[in-house]
């Protein structure tokens, strides 16, 4: 129980940990059960990611997917789920499952497939994380397989076109949205008032639509009209996840707090760089938009960009 | 996945016909089977087919308030994502049941060499589709532990209830039935499939229970389960 243990995943912007639905997952797990989880986010000093984040190193044991890394952490005892009854265990069951069917898909294509969002942020955002050559090859790969994973299994006849089935995607993501909105009512979590596994999964689908700034923003805005959603999601982030620099830790896991100071000073600095580099580039003459925008979305994670929208 | 449909129509008292035919992949407009035919409207797919039922005016969920309808397709879409991945698994990605059942069952319509390049190519696509989502890593013990626990929860859900939703059947209880007396009567090679399921008595009541309740009787229904290959009765 006390050998350390290490996740790496990919990092957070516009207020959250982590952009990255799986990765979210596990944090917010490990945050509802205590495991003290020393986070390292990917940037450039890193080894590079192989794009199977997140991953979970205990002395000599790797695991790499959400479901293992939750069971791993069940088996140490950290165990959200210890009051729920044999039905509330399935129920969750069934709740995940919806969730990857009816809303990953969505949540895939607005982050990787449609046009505008992936060149204007979520290509830059990554690329800015990975080292150089990678940077090149690695986002294109993951849009690619975000996209493979999405024709293939929604795709079939009678939906042939990309434009088909990104409508009943959509359109069956919204459904979910409203489904889980039902399903929450006014209870804090979904399950009482103690968040469980069920709670970190919804939170960490939900977390990236409501947050990210992104250009085409329909689910976004689906998803701000279940103020319960909202509720949810912001209670979990100010309760478990105190992101803001003069903040103080909640109780318990202090090594992955000390982690995000160590985070947030190290970007505070390269926003000071950065904002001087702005400077130089304004007086280029070829500067493409994109990357101001890049520059602007990077320095500490405020929203200083025209084109995006003020935090709830 | 016929099942699933022949119970949901029995439950909703609407009787029907059920006829094999090999092109019956390309009759149906969505290429998926089974599918219904109409007067002269023809629709596939559970989804589809339930609202075409419901607009008809018989629907068996009405019963249902908002929280337990947001239930009802939750598990659902649980065993479309396990159990039916699992089958596709098992049929397409083990290679004994592959060599020995799937190809000589899937070209048997045709002759040589059609019936070969025919399973070749439904085989790459569901290998394909299986890496796509993650499964392709996944060993049969792996596989044979997520149905074990997909069935746990269904078994916990179902508990001494009669249907999933108490008094009434609904879509839950056909999709399941449909999926639970497949596995539980399909012969292939090992039975460790039907043995995961066995080992939830509450569940092979269920499927013993509709089996009674909606199919006993309809003679014309076991000429169609006996087209099907190597099918043996539910235990009982």
């Amino acid at each position: 129980m006390a050998a350390p243990m290490e996740l790496s995943c990919w990092g957070g912007d516009w207020g959250l940990p982590s952009l990255h639905p799986e990765s979210l997952t596990v944090m917010a797990y490990a945050k509802f059960s205590g495991a003290p989880l020393t986070v390292n986010t990917i940037n450039k000093s890193w080894r590079t990611p192989k794009g199977d984040l997140p991953v979970l190193v205990s002395e000599d044991i790797v695991i790499s997917q959400p479901a293992k890394i939750l069971n791993f952490l069940r088996k140490q005892k950290y165990n959200a789920d210890y009051d729920l009854s044999a039905k509330q265990g399935a129920d969750t069951l069934a709740y995940i499952a919806l969730l990857e069917e009816k809303l990953l898909p969505a949540l895939l294509h607005t982050f990787w497939i449609e046009a505008e969002n992936y060149c204007r942020v979520t290509k830059p955002w990554f690329a800015s994380r990975i080292a150089f050559p990678l940077s090149l090859y690695l986002p294109g790969k993951m849009s690619r397989e975000a996209l493979n994973r999405i024709m293939l299994t929604k795709g079939g006849p009678p939906l042939y076109s990309l434009t088909e089935v990104e409508a009943q995607i959509y359109r069956d993501a919204k459904e979910c949205l409203n489904l889980l909105s039902k399903r929450l009512g006014t209870s804090q979590f979904f399950f009482g008032d103690t968040p469980t596994t069920l709670d970190a999964f919804v939170f960490g689908f939900l977390a990236p639509i409501y947050k990210v700034c992104f250009p085409r923003v329909h689910l976004q805005e689906h998803l701000k009209q279940l103020p319960n959603l909202c509720r949810f999601c912001d209670d979990i982030l100010t309760s478990y996840f105190r992101l803001t620099v003069s903040g103080h830790s909640p109780a318990g896991q202090d090594t992955a707090d000390a982690n995000l100071q160590k985070l947030t000073q190290l970007v505070n600095k390269e926003s000071n760089l950065i904002e001087k580099m702005d400077d130089n580039l304004r007086k280029s003459p070829q500067h493409p938009p994109r990357k101001l925008t890049t520059l602007k979305l990077a320095a500490g994670g405020e929203e200083s960009s025209p084109m995006s929208r003020l935090s709830p | 996945a016929t099942l699933c449909f022949q119970a949901f129509l029995q439950m909703c008292n609407l009787p029907i016909r059920v006829i094999c035919r090999a092109n019956a992949e390309y009759m149906s407009p969505s290429g998926k089977l089974p599918f219904i035919h109409v007067g002269n409207q023809v629709v596939s797919e559970l989804g589809p087919i339930v609202q075409f039922v419901k607009a008809k005016g018989h629907s068996l969920s009405d019963g249902l308030d908002e929280v337990q309808k947001a239930e009802m397709k939750a598990y659902m879409e649980l065993v479309n994502n396990m159990l039916l991945t699992a089958e596709l698994y098992l049929q397409w990605c083990d290679d004994v049941t592959v060599e020995e059942i799937t190809h000589p069952r899937y070209g048997s319509p045709y002759p040589w060499p059609l019936n070969r390049i025919l399973s070749y190519q439904k085989q790459w696509e569901v290998r394909r589709k299986m890496k796509a989502i993650g499964w392709a890593g996944k060993t049969l013990e792996q596989v044979l532990e997520d149905v074990d626990q997909c069935c746990h929860a269904l078994s916990q859900r179902l508990g001494t209830q009669p249907y999933f939703f108490n008094k009434q059947p609904t879509e839950l209880d056909a999709l399941v039935f449909g999926h639970l007396f497949t596995i539980l009567t399909t012969q292939l090679i090992t039975d460790e499939l039907s043995e995961k399921v066995k080992n939830y008595s509450n569940l092979t009541a269920f499927c013993r229970r509709i089996e009674q309740q909606y199919f006993e009787g309809h003679e014309r229904d076991s000429s169609a389960m006996a087209a099907r290959s190597s099918k043996r009765s539910l235990l009982r």
